[in-house]
């Protein structure tokens, strides 16, 4: 997870089925990118509490606001959630898919008011965020850049 | 001794998956000849244990992009391999299967990524059933997938498939030799934990014992 204020981009590369949450809030002007890669916290030590979307959206929004963000200004976009491999038969689970959904339920359960994604499509995404006006570019290859 | 994660692999179970892997990209390197037409040899493979991000440099950065062949394993051993085809090593093939090369992937048409899948499946297959042989286990291989991306994201996909349980893979890379030229061989191999503990017991090496 990154953090910044006023201003900065925060980036984080190649996401595949993983998703790139950015959280902000635009009145102090604070914002955060996390990069999860599960949908759901089963360790039994919770070590990596930013590697799932539950926990790392929940100590995320603890973290914000206690850098003075208020729950009720804190807005967020998403993108990523692909299928990388079409394997035959189904056999790879589709944790793109699962990850867009538990996403969505941790930040409306959260109270976080989803602003715009660009999720789930076959394509990786590389994820910029800026700081200063909480505008999220979508990079990906053979595909226009994409402002969300 | 059941492991449950990669970083508390012995030294001893790390040289039998080094083994593996010396033994496999040698047949691989084979197989690669045969359908190609020509002479291709391997310099001795470095197999070794790494953290994504740790991986991901290895191979080049995250956005890179290449071409990713991806075979799922089942039966005795679950997991995913990869072979990651990089530009030197798709033009290696291209050329001499289909007599042109590629300036960049765009240059990748239907021809052209049949050829790769070709290539990945025959080598990831003859790389599965050295150790199959080897341990005597049977491992069933699904059909070839195919993307070209960036490499950050095609090496996440094992990562993400088995994630809850370990943040290690097994990387394999080597340099092809053909026509006076080292062109480099890069494999991902990721059984689940409980296919690695169970492979190493089939190899005889468990330390626990």
């Amino acid at each position: 997870m990154k953090m910044a204020q006023r201003e900065g981009m925060l980036i984080t590369y190649a996401l595949g089925s993983c998703i790139g949450i950015c959280l902000y809030d635009q009145k102090i002007r604070l914002g955060a990118l996390i990069h999860i890669m599960l949908p759901l916290n089963m360790e039994p030590g919770r070590k990596n509490v930013m590697k799932y979307a539950d926990t790392g959206i929940r100590e995320t929004l603890k973290m914000m606001e206690s850098k003075g963000a208020s729950r009720s200004r804190i807005t967020a976009k998403i993108a990523g959630g692909a299928k990388m491999f079409e394997v035959s038969g189904g056999s790879l689970g589709n944790i793109g898919q699962r990850n867009i959904d538990s996403v969505h339920i941790n930040l409306k359960k959260e109270g976080i008011h989803l602003l715009k994604e660009d999720v789930g499509g076959g394509v990786a995404r590389t994820l910029l965020f800026d700081v200063s006006n909480g505008l999220a570019c979508v990079r990906c290859y053979g595909r226009p850049e994409l402002i969300i | 001794m059941t492991i449950k994660n990669y970083d508390e692999l012995t030294n001893l179970e790390l040289d039998t998956l080094k083994e593996i892997g010396s033994i496999g990209t040698g047949n691989a390197a084979n197989s690669l000849s045969e359908l190609i037409g020509q002479t291709v040899r391997i310099t001795l493979p470095e197999v070794r244990i790494m953290g994504y991000n740790e991986a991901i440099e290895w191979i080049g950065g995250p956005e890179e992009i290449t071409a990713g062949v991806l075979v799922k394993m089942s039966g005795q051993i679950n997991g995913i391999m990869l072979s990651v085809q990089q530009l030197d090593f798709v033009n290696l093939v291209l050329e001499s299967m289909l007599g042109h090369g590629v300036a960049d992937y765009l240059g990748l048409h239907e021809m052209e990524s049949s050829a790769l899948v070709e290539v990945g499946n025959i080598m990831i297959s003859t790389f599965i059933n050295a150790l199959s042989n080897l341990a005597e286990i049977e491992i069933d291989l699904t059909v070839p997938a195919f993307t070209v991306d960036m490499q950050g994201a095609i090496m996440a996909v094992p990562m993400a498939e088995y994630g809850g349980q370990s943040n290690y893979i097994m990387t394999i890379g080597g340099n092809f030799i053909c026509r006076g030229k080292e062109i480099p061989c890069r494999l991902l191999l990721s059984p689940d934990i409980r296919s690695l503990n169970f492979l190493l017991r089939k190899l005889g090496v468990d330390s626990g014992e």
